[in-house]
């Protein structure tokens, strides 16, 4: 069934993937719709710079709508004089970052977006640079004044809230842990908190225009390296994408293998970050447990692939290495890590000033999670049955039995008990995955991509869905690469989380979000 | 062979000066056992503090002379604190001159100079703390004021070395309905105090989350030195005042030098026991939401007027 839409000027179809282009107005209007008579959720947004192929920009939107496994993907086509585009965040609040990080890499600004202030770069990086277009350049000398961050090129005001007994509490980008940086801007009254701004991207690195500069296989090792503990999961949706688009099918081994470490990356990651959330209520003994037990499971992944993190595993076109020939090693640890992550649940579990810590903090709403497009363990933790894994099968996960857990409540429990579930849910994956054998080697042979020919790759990562989309310039190289975490999306959750909780409880709320910076900044 | 009551008194000081990063050297090993960890050394204090003696002290801009003022005072007055608990014997040369309001004044002028220490240099952090610091020493003073009435209604002196003499000489002092719950109040506020789980957590990084570390947070070098030093003798004291409380049992009521010998290894014995028993409390809890603190101590100024009201009704 397809949703009564306007008539596009184009359409292409590509395995799940319909392109629909539109002039301005109606991608506004066609995109609104979406969202709101079919309840589509925005899956991600970015443009593109193809003037070198056609004179235009263009903007795409993805969309994925309940219960159907496709993509709809309205394309804004823009002429190369323009310089502006309908924003949709009035309507579609998920797409607020979108389109400020548009307006920030290709100097196209979102047309009555109500925050327009830049996203990614901060005051000192030059005032009209815009690094994703395909003409960019920088001198030495700007490139000085960015190490600085001392010179204010464009200021970046922060959102201000005045009354009686309001304190503005900045925390960070430094803080007293060994922790990624991050600015957070409180408006507190007393202890609780009122408002909360958080500023990132100190750790903006460029890593979608570095892409450009790889070529397809090599880029894998890039993508591995977004962030840490979802290496796996975005080297397999890279790969993912690019075979898509070259138009190769890996063997039913080597999805076998990437199935493998994808549930073997959210294990470790689902206990060990259950854990960490033992630091932030103090509870020492939880704590050490979650850690124990998240070693064991990665000294496992450095037998199983040569590395903690499983990097160097995946590559364009299969697998490097076949993981599933460990089944013994496999199993023994999963046995007694099985039986020591059920003790460190029912000691966390029984123990009531943890619990009690847990409950009814961080509360996220199902409503604002819905409109912000919040995903993985937040969003199931509010109540959205969102997994990529159910709503797009790929690799195995259509044969595999497994639930996409929901909860309620929206708290900090809530997202701790939903890890649990997955946690065990890996569990079984990982035990159903080695009872079967599997045909085909560990990679087939790369090809050439046409020119200009472009796909989606898509995961479910340990923190979320997590996208790549692809395109390849007229000599089969990388023309552009975006990538969409997890975090991405949830960052602009986390204020509404914490709004009303107690300054001390929002490291907690925090842990329970367990978003990386790397991964959100680039 | 008697030994002069001043010459106790010097080794007091000197008891407290070493004693005290022992304590939390072993604090820290028991802690470690429990988690499954492996134990730094019971050293391992002293060398966190010869660390910081050896470093350069950097100031902010604007810090005055309070913010430089604070860790000399916080140290001095731990010392002097420590000179009028009866931890060998009760024959000390100080203990006429100071009682136990004067003891539990003396940390709260400790307290109200790290409060406007932290609130000096005007960072977010330090007032953050100092805010709360002064939340919790509201609620828990008058708790330790009332704990402390109920113990010297039993000892019939507020004078620490006379109420450690006829608690110790009572026998069966312990078994006063008014003492265990005078020990219960002593053992929350006790925690509260010293800034222990479930109240703050002196292990914690999650600057948003500290109360006391967040007043110290600017201080670096050897202010930091003093003022981790004098944690440490809080904790140190505050142990030691509740032995000396409630149980005095070992302490020398004269300056006999195998009665001293005897009470250093009761003293010892008590430390470790005492050490294991926090570490359960440490363990065994999550952190409290900060406002279940007034819960917290509200109980404990509870605890002990019920101490004081069964002194009059029961005993």
């Amino acid at each position: 069934m397809n949703p009564a839409l306007k008539e596009s000027r184009s359409r292409r179809e590509f395995r799940n993937e319909v392109y629909l282009e539109y002039g301005a107005a109606d991608f506004h209007d066609v995109c609104c719709s979406l969202v709101k008579d079919h309840r589509a959720l925005l899956r991600l947004m970015f443009g593109t710079d193809e003037r070198l192929r056609d004179g235009s920009f263009r903007i795409y939107a993805v969309f994925s709508i309940p219960g159907q496994d496709r993509f709809l993907i309205p394309v804004l086509q823009l002429g190369d004089k323009e310089s502006s585009f309908p924003s949709i965040t009035s309507e579609v609040p998920a797409a607020q970052w979108y389109e400020r990080e548009i307006s920030d890499m290709f100097g196209l600004s979102p047309e009555g977006h109500p925050d327009t202030r830049r996203l990614v770069f901060h005051e000192a990086f030059p005032a009209g640079s815009h690094p994703l277009r395909k003409d960019w350049s920088i001198t030495d000398e700007e490139k000085a004044v960015w190490g600085e961050g001392r010179k204010i090129n464009v200021p970046h005001p922060f959102m201000e809230v005045a009354g009686e007994g309001i304190v503005q509490i900045p925390v960070g980008p430094v803080h007293a842990g060994v922790i990624e940086p991050g600015h957070f801007r409180f408006s507190a009254i007393g202890e609780t908190i009122f408002f909360l701004e958080p500023r990132l991207f100190y750790t903006h690195k460029g890593t979608e225009k570095h892409f450009e500069s790889f070529g397809f296989s090599d880029g894998v090792r890039l993508a591995e390296r977004v962030s840490g503990t979802d290496s796996f999961s975005h080297g397999v949706a890279y790969c993912m994408a690019v075979e898509r688009m070259m138009g190769i099918e890996i063997t039913e081994k080597a999805a076998a293998v990437r199935t493998l470490g994808m549930e073997l990356e959210r294990l470790y990651n689902h206990i060990g970050d259950i854990g960490f959330l033992c630091a932030g209520t103090a509870l020492a003994v939880g704590y050490a447990k979650g850690a124990v037990i998240r070693e064991e499971l990665q000294c496992l992944n450095e037998r199983l692939t040569g590395s903690r993190y499983l990097r160097g595993v995946n590559a364009v076109g299969g697998v490097t290495t076949d993981m599933l020939e460990h089944a013994d090693d496999l199993l023994r640890t999963l046995d007694s890590v099985t039986v020591e992550y059920k003790s460190m649940m029912k000691l966390l579990l029984s123990s009531v000033s943890h619990v009690e810590r847990l409950e009814n903090t961080g509360k996220l709403s199902r409503d604002i999670a819905a409109r912000l497009g919040v995903t993985g363990v937040a969003a199931r933790a509010s109540g959205l049955a969102d997994d990529v894994r159910k709503s797009h099968p790929h690799l195995l996960y259509d044969r595999m039995i497994f639930e996409a857990h929901t909860l309620e409540k929206g708290d900090v429990l809530a997202r701790m008990l939903i890890r649990g579930e997955e946690a065990e849910c890996s569990i079984s994956m990982v035990h159903e995955l080695l009872e079967s054998s599997y045909r085909g080697g560990l990679t087939v042979a790369v090809k050439r991509p046409e020119a200009y020919a472009s796909a989606l790759g898509y995961v479910e990562s340990p923190r979320g869905s997590l996208f790549y989309w692809v395109m390849s310039d007229k000599e089969g190289k990388p023309f552009r690469v975006k990538l969409r975490t997890p975090s991405y999306c949830n960052w602009p959750a986390v204020p509404f989380a914490v709004h009303g909780n107690i300054v001390p409880d929002f490291p907690l709320c925090n842990k329970s979000f367990n978003l990386s910076y790397s991964g959100c900044d680039r | 062979m008697t030994i002069p009551s001043s010459l106790i008194e010097t080794t007091q000081v000197a008891l407290l000066l070493a004693a005290a990063p022992l304590f939390t050297g072993w604090v820290k090993m028991v802690k470690c056992w429990m988690q499954g960890r492996t134990a730094p050394s019971l050293l391992q204090p002293f060398r966190d503090l010869a660390k910081l003696f050896s470093k350069d002290v950097v100031l902010a801009e604007n810090a005055s002379w309070i913010f430089r003022f604070t860790p000399y005072l916080v140290f001095g007055v731990s010392v002097l604190a420590g000179a009028i608990i009866p931890v060998l014997s009760t024959d000390l040369l100080l203990s006429a001159t100071a009682d136990v309001i004067v003891l539990v004044s003396l940390f709260a002028i400790a307290r109200f100079f790290t409060a406007l220490a932290g609130m000096d240099i005007g960072t977010a952090f330090g007032g953050m703390g100092s805010s709360r610091e002064m939340t919790i020493a509201s609620l828990a003073e008058p708790g330790m004021l009332m704990a402390v009435f109920a113990v010297s209604l039993v000892g019939k002196s507020t004078s620490l070395s006379q109420m450690t003499a006829v608690i110790s000489q009572g026998g069966h002092a312990m078994l006063r309905p008014s003492m265990v719950f005078a020990l219960l109040a002593f053992i929350l506020i006790a925690l509260a105090e010293t800034g222990r789980i479930p109240v703050d957590n002196p292990a914690t990084h999650l600057e948003l989350t500290m109360i006391h570390e967040a007043m110290i947070l600017e201080y670096s070098g050897r202010h930091l030195a003093l003022i981790e030093w004098a944690g440490m003798m809080k904790l140190y004291l505050f142990t030691v005042l509740g032995i000396a409380a409630f149980f005095p049992w070992g302490i020398s009521l004269n300056n006999d030098l195998p009665a001293i010998a005897g009470a250093l290894v009761f003293l010892f014995l008590k430390l470790g026991f005492v050490g294991m028993a926090l570490v359960l409390i440490e363990t065994g809890l999550a952190k409290m939401r900060i406002f279940r603190i007034t819960e917290f101590l509200g109980s404990a100024f509870l605890f002990a007027t019920l101490g004081m009201m069964s002194f009059f009704m029961l005993e």
